[in-house]
């Protein structure tokens, strides 16, 4: 099992800031792009630290939804394809259809990704106390990306060569909402492994809104992360597969899809911040064997299995594959119980994308 | 003037699209050679602290930039990351990926 050695840091952190400035200024090329990485991983730190949530509470789970107004309270705004953020308010809750297709893509998608929160896990919305989901659409002029900014969700309407608008895929919409309960219950650190893992329970999580939504079984699913995103130009069908990882894309423009599916394969490196895209592939498809092993509905049992174990306490954000599967492994014996079909499912789909628990 | 260009993050890893490009002024026609040399003093580039602007805590999926700028005279490199709303930076920046895609199309520089 070798990865735990993922975990170097890029450069001598006990440098001061003014040695790695001078080296990202002055250094070879070599010390210069290792300086670069330090600095994005001593901002990352340095943003954590002044969390007042880096240090989890004891009892994480606040008391039920139930007790408190549950009503969805979706803002959608328009950035008018500039990057100022949030941008004009178009949208809000009980709003008709504004006839903008963006504009209610993300609107119908934030119902949904609250609805399959609410329904399946009794959470309230992305801090389960019934947190405002806010969204920009037609961010940017052409821009080619989705993200969550630590407060709310930012669209762009894709460039239309590459790109379609990104509100099309409604696990998109679930990802990126998913961000903000992770950031609310593990603070999965955003680097190497514990920020492939932050990123592994958004598409988990995003896929089941998707699977939901069209009452898919996990046998019916398509696993797939982002359908619909490419246009016509472009050699893929998605921008991730859970069930086959590195398959999604191969394509003269945007490279070949580099997920791995085995920790045989794990990409170790810097790009991506350390591969939370890339190395995603290894926790999504342990969890897409243990969702069709089982069978049925996926967010029923696996998905309430990988639940728990996002608001485990001992989940720290620091967590590794490893101490991931552990605790799902946990959470599907107190769930299910020690000999279920449903906990071996779990240890079975680990052990078989390279990760050994028992 | 020398530029190397890349773009890194989002909401995947996209090895085509992360690649360095590296921009050089004399590729560019006269009218992009001297926009180029405003933009990058309009920026005050060589002035910003290395780390411009960072993603703020929780954040995920964002668009990472690094832009190292030699003109012969003085080298100096910084990092952004999305959303970059500086009025100043962000022309900056649209230019360099309007190059950087020309140079992805092979339509050169």
């Amino acid at each position: 099992m070798g990865q735990h050695r993922h975990n170097q840091q890029p450069i001598c952190s006990i440098l001061p800031p003014h040695i790695i400035d001078a080296l990202v200024q002055r250094g070879t090329a070599r010390q210069r792009a290792r300086a670069l990485r330090t600095l994005a991983v001593d901002h990352t730190l340095r943003a954590l630290r002044a969390s007042p949530r880096t240090i989890a509470p004891s009892g994480r789970r606040r008391p039920s939804a139930l007790a408190e107004d549950t009503a969805t309270q979706r803002t959608i705004y328009n950035a008018h394809n500039t990057e100022t953020l949030p941008g004009d308010m178009v949208r809000s809750e009980g709003g008709a259809p504004s006839g903008d297709q963006t504009v209610d893509e993300a609107y119908d998608g934030l119902g949904a990704t609250h609805d399959f929160y609410l329904t399946t896990y009794n959470r309230n919305s992305i801090d389960d106390e019934g947190l405002p989901m806010l969204a920009t659409v037609h961010f940017g002029e052409d821009y080619n990306n989705a993200f969550w900014n630590g407060e709310q969700m930012v669209f762009g309407d894709g460039d239309g060569e590459i790109f379609n608008r990104f509100t099309i895929s409604l696990d998109v919409i679930g990802h990126e909402l998913t961000h903000g309960v992770t950031e609310d219950e593990a603070q999965l650190i955003y680097f190497f492994q514990s920020g492939a893992l932050n990123e592994s329970v958004s598409d988990v999580f995003g896929s089941l809104v998707k699977q939901r939504a069209l009452n898919q079984t996990a046998d019916q699913a398509d696993w797939l992360i982002g359908a619909g995103l490419f246009t016509a130009n472009i050699n893929g069908v998605a921008l991730r597969s859970m069930k086959a990882p590195g398959t999604a894309y191969d394509d003269p423009v945007l490279g070949k899809d580099p997920q791995p599916a085995h920790m045989n394969d794990y990409v170790r490196g810097f790009a991506d911040n350390g591969g939370v895209h890339i190395n995603s592939g290894i926790p999504n498809h342990a969890f897409y064997l243990a969702a069709t092993q089982i069978g049925g509905y996926a967010w029923e049992k696996a998905g309430r299995i990988w639940y728990e174990t996002l608001l485990d306490a001992q989940l720290r954000p620091t967590a590794n594959f490893q101490r991931f599967a552990s605790l799902t492994l946990a959470h599907a014996e107190k769930l299910f119980g020690p000999g279920s079909p449903e906990r071996q499912a779990v240890s079975q789909a680990w052990n078989a994308v390279g990760i050994a628990v028992t | 003037m020398r530029i190397e260009f890349q773009m890194e993050g989002g909401i995947a890893h996209f090895p085509g699209l992360s690649r360095p490009v590296v921009i050089d002024s004399q590729a560019l026609s006269p009218e992009d050679n001297n926009e180029l040399s405003r933009l990058v003093e309009a920026a005050r580039f060589f002035e910003r602290p290395t780390v411009a602007s960072a993603p703020r805590s929780g954040a995920a999926d964002y668009r990472q930039y690094t832009i190292a700028v030699d003109d012969g005279e003085r080298q100096h490199t910084i990092r952004l990351a999305d959303p970059v709303d500086d009025p100043t930076l962000q022309p900056l920046l649209h230019f360099l990926q309007a190059r950087a895609r020309a140079l992805r199309r092979g339509g050169g520089s």
